[in-house]
């Protein structure tokens, strides 16, 4: 706990710092374990190309996009095959809701949007030099093939450069004191490999500005966990990679947050190779009645039950916590010096940040539960809000009887953010920018949402607000060991884990009480019947007995 | 002076304690799923009650076949015959030391007002506490069997749990009825021996 | 007479069983905190610190983490250790109550339970300390008032800062002996 909480700590100190590597210059902690593991990776490997043999890797290399070139000219088709995927478009159209998703385009309660922030947010993009709208999504050589096959754990794209990493040696955080060595790209290159679960957890460990925040279910402690923790991923247990369950074809990364799989009846455990199917289910690999005969009536319970209700019985069980609100309303206090401020909470993790507002964490974080069938409704920048309302982002449908939903653990992220007090919409801060309109810079929401908006190509009225917002995230990883899940009582029983899910009967739980005291009172009064009469009885028994002997 | 008769046969005497072993370890387990009280947890209760029910099942098969082939299910007819008088006996005659109005023999070994009880148990309890029962152990077919429209455990509980009430009242006074033959264990000592005094 | 007897066994045997099932609630306490879990425990650690009375802390244990290390899963606990040199001199001195240094240090336990809110568990030292002579009881006495003490909370005083032991042990990592207190 101390070790990690000390990491978290130096993680939450740097929140907009999005590592790309295990072995943080910053966190000495975790790099005397995580070099060993990585060699060990590397050994382990069964590739049939030695990358360091190659004669185009034989060099070095200045630029991002040189590397991709040399990628190129033996993975010929990598690059078209990134570009078609999320990835790198940022878009998804989701087919059921024809609501135009991905990065591009929604807003979170998180750091909000992406538009006008590029060069900051693109740190996450597979790509090099999305800076602005006019990037050059064609180019085959923007595509940044290290960033999910570097193994060496020195690649690091830091956030503000538009998705490069730093080519010299850069002090990060600014004014922090701490350099982050430039990659040695070549060297890089001639070591790339297969995609593990630090390439992937550099971005996807980090959402929403540091370690944990966004997910619950995705932190740094899942680059090398223990047992407990997740029994598939385990270092020292299966130690599957992301790629395991997202196994991935053509470079596209099956399984999606915007258009889950909630209920995989249809499809069951499945043949590899079948197309068109989410091969990163539960379902997938462990069928529709996946407990033994000696379990079965555990069952019984799949078909309203998703696996993860059970058996991701809390999540942030890493040891760091993860953000739970994020009040963007109380954002650019300054101190007497004019200068911002952050104030920490009892376990060190930041309480409030002058340039994003108030915080609340937890860790081991007991999820709420939702019937929900895999269709997901976001609230948009165009769409009309009540204010009076608390917003919700994003909306996950369901319900006890439409055949298609179950029950599913969420985090609920509740938070506040701007929105137009006009056009009762939600609206895009300009957060991060070197310019003087950037809230980050000067403090200033009027002018960071006239910018923000402009760059999204919404419209702003002048006039804004705060609205109470929240935010539904399905939880799905960090399965713990079964011996963990959730026993009969915790939901078969007073006080249990669905008590706000509707449209249950739960036996243990609803019992009819008129039906009880019926049947409680007709067993009493049955018994005092017999007593009264078997007393009777015996009383007239012993009187006679007693007449007889005079 | 009493006689002796040969009431119970070996197997009906089987039949019975099992069943009685059965049916309690039923009405216990089943009302901690019910949630009346905790005992052994949950799971455990559903483990037990399942085993048991299907234990039961296959006994009465058993019995059913039992019953036919000797010709025993005779004893269950209803008969109507000296009902009043018996109920008068329960009512006054027992405490007074009333001579019983039903003569039991081999033949005829269950009085009128028996009979009647159970028949109640043939025609409401037992339906009741097992088609309800059926339902609830193959919840999860429901779908497969095109049934699931027209039911909701809630109300298959509900008729599960009123066969439970219901039996734990039979259970009650038949526990209390087996006292009151000549002496209070003549009828338990019959149950366990197969053989009773009739006077 | 027979009648009597029996009934005066049976008052006996009542009396045995309300005091037994009773006796958890009485020598142990539970409470739920306002607070998470982490701020539950400063708040107590400096209410501790600021007790006076010779207080301190002697250590921060966190047994879920050491079932964690075995590959299983509890909720959150940390058990707050404190001690002070005032109170357990004495008993330490006396050759008859030694044994209850196994109650030592005073032991406070925050824990999250499956509704998800953080609860506080105490001993209750006032009536442990009765049990065992004048002396025991007057020290216990003492400690239970400042143990009310360590359990007030300020929520207009902003959330101090967890202490956590100096060096975390290693194995199981249950941190032992923080700094300070060491009694």
């Amino acid at each position: 706990m101390f070790i990690s909480t000390t990491r978290a700590l130096t993680l939450g100190l740097m929140l907009v710092y999005l590592p790309i590597s295990s072995s943080l210059a910053s966190t000495p902690a975790t790099t005397p374990t995580a070099m060993p593991v990585q060699a060990a990776a590397k050994a382990a490997t069964h590739s049939t190309a030695d990358h360091s043999k190659f004669e185009a890797l034989k060099k070095s290399f200045a630029s991002g996009p040189e590397v991709t070139q040399a990628c190129l000219s033996c993975h010929t088709e990598a690059a078209r095959q990134v570009q078609k995927t999320k990835h790198w478009t940022w878009e998804f159209m989701n087919p059921e809701t024809k609501q135009r998703l991905g990065k591009k385009h929604v807003i979170n309660n998180f750091c909000t949007a992406v538009p006008s922030n590029y060069e900051f947010c693109t740190a996450c993009h597979v790509g090099y030099g999305w800076k602005d709208e006019k990037f050059d999504f064609t180019a085959q050589e923007n595509v940044d093939c290290l960033v999910c096959h570097d193994t060496t754990g020195s690649y690091r794209k830091l956030p503000g450069l538009a998705g490069h990493p730093n080519y010299q040696d850069m002090e990060y955080p600014p004014h922090s004191g701490k350099v982050v060595k430039a990659p040695n790209l070549g060297e890089v290159a001639r070591n790339v490999g297969k995609s593990s679960r630090a390439n992937c957890g550099a971005c996807h460990f980090y959402g929403g500005g540091g370690d944990a925040v966004k997910h619950g279910d995705l932190d740094s402690s899942m680059k090398n966990p223990s047992q407990y923790l997740d029994v598939h991923m385990a270092k020292d247990g299966l130690n599957f990679t992301c790629g395991t369950c997202h196994a991935t074809a053509g470079h596209d990364v099956p399984g999606s947050r915007y258009a889950p799989t909630a209920s995989d009846e249809k499809h069951g455990a499945h043949m590899r190779g079948k197309k068109d199917v989410n091969p990163a289910t539960c379902q997938a690999c462990h069928g529709t009645r996946p407990h033994s005969a000696k379990l079965a009536k555990l069952n019984d319970h799949a078909d309203k039950i998703a696996c993860q209700t059970c058996h991701i019985p809390e999540f942030a069980r890493g040891g760091i916590p993860t953000k739970m609100s994020w009040d963007w309303s109380t954002a650019g206090k300054l101190d007497k010096d004019g200068k911002p401020f952050k104030l920490k909470d009892s376990g060190g993790h930041d309480a409030y940040d002058s340039k994003k507002g108030d915080f609340k964490y937890e860790d081991n974080v007991i999820p709420e539960y939702i019937w929900f069938n895999g269709k997901v409704n976001y609230t948009l920048l165009d769409t009309k809000l009540d204010p009076s309302q608390v917003i919700r982002i994003n909306h996950f449908e369901g319900s006890p009887d439409d055949g298609k939903s179950k029950i599913w653990p969420i985090k609920r992220f509740t938070g506040k953010q701007p929105y137009d007090m006009v056009t009762n919409q939600l609206l895009i801060p300009h957060t991060y920018g070197k310019d003087d309109s950037s809230f980050w810079s000067n403090f200033n929401w009027d002018k960071a949402l006239t910018t923000g908006m402009q760059a999204a190509g919404g419209e702003f009225s002048g006039k804004f607000a705060f609205v109470a917002t929240e935010m539904s995230w399905p939880i799905t990883h960090m399965v713990a060991p079964k011996t963990d899940a959730l026993n009969c009582q915790q939901c078969h029983g007073a006080n249990g884990r669905l008590d706000k899910v509707p449209g249950l009967y739960i036996p243990g739980r609803d019992a009819n009480p008129w039906l009880d005291k019926a049947g409680w009172s007709i067993a009493l009064l049955t018994l005092l019947g017999v007593i009264a009469h078997g007393g009777l009885r015996y009383l007239m028994a012993g009187k006679r007995t007693h007449g007889e002997q005079e | 002076m009493s006689e002796r008769i040969y009431v119970f046969k070996r197997f009906e005497r089987f039949w019975h304690w099992s069943q009685a072993a059965l049916i309690i370890a039923l009405m216990i387990t089943g009302f901690e799923i019910h949630g009346s009280y905790k005992l052994l947890g949950f799971g455990k209760a559903v483990g037990i009650h399942t085993i048991a029910a299907w234990s039961l099942v296959t006994l009465w098969v058993f019995a059913i076949f039992w019953h036919f082939t000797t010709g025993e299910w005779k004893q269950y007819i209803p008969t109507l015959d000296k009902v009043d008088a018996m109920i008068k006996y329960y009512l006054m005659g027992i405490f007074t030391h009333a001579p019983h109005p039903f003569k039991q023999t081999a033949l005829k070994k269950h009085n009128p007002l028996q009979r009647l009880a159970y028949l109640g148990f043939w025609v409401f309890m037992s339906p009741m506490i097992w088609i309800s029962g059926w339902f609830y152990l193959f919840y999860a077919d429901w779908a497969a069997w095109g049934v699931d429209q027209y039911l909701s455990l809630e109300w298959v509980a509900f008729l599960h749990t009123v066969g439970a009430f219901m039996i734990l009242a039979f259970f009650i006074v038949h526990i209390y009825l087996t006292t009151t033959g000549h002496t209070v264990t003549a009828h338990i000592k019959a149950m366990i021996t197969g053989w009773e005094d009739v006077k | 007479m027979l009648k009597a007897l029996a009934g005066f066994i049976v008052g006996i045997v009542v009396i045995g069983l309300t005091g037994w099932m009773l006796m958890p609630q009485l020598m142990f306490s539970e409470r739920v905190s306002p607070f998470g879990m982490e701020e539950t425990v400063a708040r107590i650690q400096h209410n501790i610190q600021n007790t006076g009375n010779g207080w301190a802390l002697s250590g921060l244990r966190n047994p879920a983490r050491a079932v964690q290390g075995d590959g299983g899963n509890v909720l959150p606990v940390l058990m707050i250790e404190a001690c002070s040199t005032q109170y357990s001199k004495p008993i330490l001195k006396e050759d008859t109550v030694r044994f209850l240094s196994i109650l030592m240090p005073c032991k406070i336990s925050i824990y999250k339970k499956n509704d998800g809110k953080v609860y506080i568990g105490t001993m209750n030292a006032g009536l442990m300390g009765k049990m065992f002579g004048p002396m025991v009881g007057e020290v216990m006495g003492k400690v239970a008032a400042d143990q009310k003490k360590f359990l007030h909370f300020d929520p207009n005083t902003p959330a101090p800062k967890m202490i956590t032991p100096a060096i975390p042990a290693s194995g199981a990592s249950i941190p032992s002996l923080g700094g300070g207190g060491g009694c």
